[in-house]
């Protein structure tokens, strides 16, 4: 057996979900499985990082100067996730221009490197650094050594995430569910069910503590969030129940149950708190 | 990477000055963000217009990009990526999502790509390869020439095997071969 054939699948199609070969539907099981398996996650995150070298071979563009603006004005309503693990540096920024700024750094970290300790701390991701200039600041040169503490490690607190793919079989997710169990939001991604005329996708939420399916309602054409329907459902409920897609007439089920068959179901599972944390959209 | 290259690249900055951008981005600073996207946004410019090859929609996912890079900094784990590989993999994503969804983006207009793929291990003049980089051709190197071909041509246009089989004359069986086969020597040879 040659190497290659003991070349998992799951590994080749991560390799090609990264090198961009793969058509809509593999994508669309590739971020599935990237939701879901963190073996697989890993195997992107081990690719992205060795493939994206190959970025330093493309020339920059200059974007439109628009774009800066338009990117500017949609920040406002965005919220940030919180969890950035990094310790907080004394960021050598000071308040001048951008190219002033750059200079400085550059001649800046140019005077670092000369610190073989230093060089090995930025290579490490600054971690050495925090690690030296916490424990033995007389190590490092003067102008690193520490004037303000600058270890202040961010608190980080990871809440579970759960992920259904709806899905009939392994190699055709229909629905990616993402649910926020602290905020009780629900969004729902279609990823390979074809619209249908004149009908509509409706969600439910299945559980034995209930006589029937609950309705989630109606899954839209592009990814949307529901915000409130699970505000009451608690969490033991949402995250034991099964999910489940039917076919409506337009608009959603005119008698509230389900009138269509279940075309696709599945359940929640917790995803591992580091498993997305390079997650690419 | 600032010390090797000279004018718009030199805006460019070392990974560790994006990691602290990032972090400060996480914690909301937009100074920090507006200084990330001066010194990244024509590196993914050039990413995602290679893939998508129309000014429009290249504009509109980089919008989407670094709306995804503002949310999402926080997430960033410098253990796992350097900042611009992490940017340049949420570029390329949304580049390649919505060039499968636009079938009609004509995939023609090889030249521009062959010049890329002509970008081969060759000593490009003046640019500083990162020792990860230099890794990687390394490797691909020992792969021939027409696989070399195809592995690049396929990062840079975000071509599917069909395009790549029609590219390349062979059939698509043969590229997926190929493109296996490929990935798994590059593996093989880069190790974990």
């Amino acid at each position: 057996m040659t190497f290659e054939d003991a070349y998992d699948s799951d590994e080749s199609l991560a390799a090609e979900y990264v090198l961009g070969t793969l058509d809509a539907d593999e994508r669309a099981r590739a971020q599935a499985l990237i939701e879901t398996n963190s073996a697989f996650a890993a195997q992107v995150q081990y690719w992205e990082r060795r493939l994206g070298e190959l970025h330093a071979m493309v020339e920059p563009v200059e974007p439109p100067a628009q774009t800066w603006a338009n990117i500017s004005a949609r920040l406002d309503g965005t919220t940030q996730s919180e969890q950035f693990v990094l310790p907080r540096v004394d960021e050598p920024f000071d308040a001048a221009p951008l190219e002033d700024n750059v200079v400085y750094l550059s001649r800046q970290l140019r005077r670092w490197r000369e610190g073989t300790l230093v060089a090995g701390a930025l290579a490490a991701g600054l971690a050495g650094f925090i690690v030296i200039s916490s424990t033995a600041p007389d190590l490092l040169p003067e102008r690193l050594r520490p004037k303000p503490r600058v270890v202040e490690v961010v608190k980080t607190e990871t809440l579970p995430k759960f992920v259904a793919v709806l899905q009939r079989d392994a190699a055709s997710p229909a629905f990616i569910l993402t649910i926020d169990i602290e905020n009780r939001n629900l969004t729902v991604r279609r990823v390979s069910a074809d619209a249908q005329a004149g009908k509509s996708y409706e969600l439910w939420l299945v559980s034995d503590r209930f006589p029937a399916p609950r309705s989630l309602g109606v899954v839209g054409d592009s990814e949307f969030t529901i915000d409130n329907r699970l505000m009451a459902y608690d969490p033991a409920t949402i995250t034991t129940a099964t999910y489940a897609v039917t076919l409506e007439p337009e608009g959603g089920s005119p008698t509230g149950a389900p009138t269509g068959d279940i075309l696709w179901t599945g359940r929640l599972v917790q995803t591992l708190p580091g498993a997305r944390s390079q997650r690419s959209p | 990477m600032i010390e090797g290259e000279r004018g718009l690249a030199s805006r460019m900055l070392t990974p560790a000055e994006l990691v602290w951008l990032l972090a400060a981005v996480a914690k909301g600073d937009r100074a920090a963000f507006e200084r990330l996207y001066a010194a990244t946004r024509a590196k993914l410019y050039g990413v995602v217009l290679r893939i998508l090859r129309r000014a429009d929609l290249a504009d509109e996912v980089i919008q989407e990009t670094y709306i995804k890079i503002w949310t999402s900094a926080g997430q960033y784990n410098p253990a796992i990526a350097t900042p611009i590989t992490w940017m340049v993999s949420i570029a390329r994503n949304r580049a390649i999502d919505l060039i499968r969804k636009k079938s009609e983006v004509p995939i023609e207009e090889e030249s521009d790509a062959m010049d890329v793929a002509a970008e081969t291990p060759d000593p490009l003049a003046g640019r500083e390869f990162s020792e990860e980089l230099k890794r990687l051709l390394a490797c691909m190197g020992k792969l021939d020439g027409e696989r070399q071909r195809l592995v690049l041509l396929a990062y840079y246009s975000g071509w599917t095997r069909e395009q790549l089989a029609a590219k390349f004359e062979k059939p698509v069986n043969t590229i997926k071969t190929w493109l296996r086969r490929s990935l798994a020597e590059i593996r093989e040879c880069l190790g974990s």
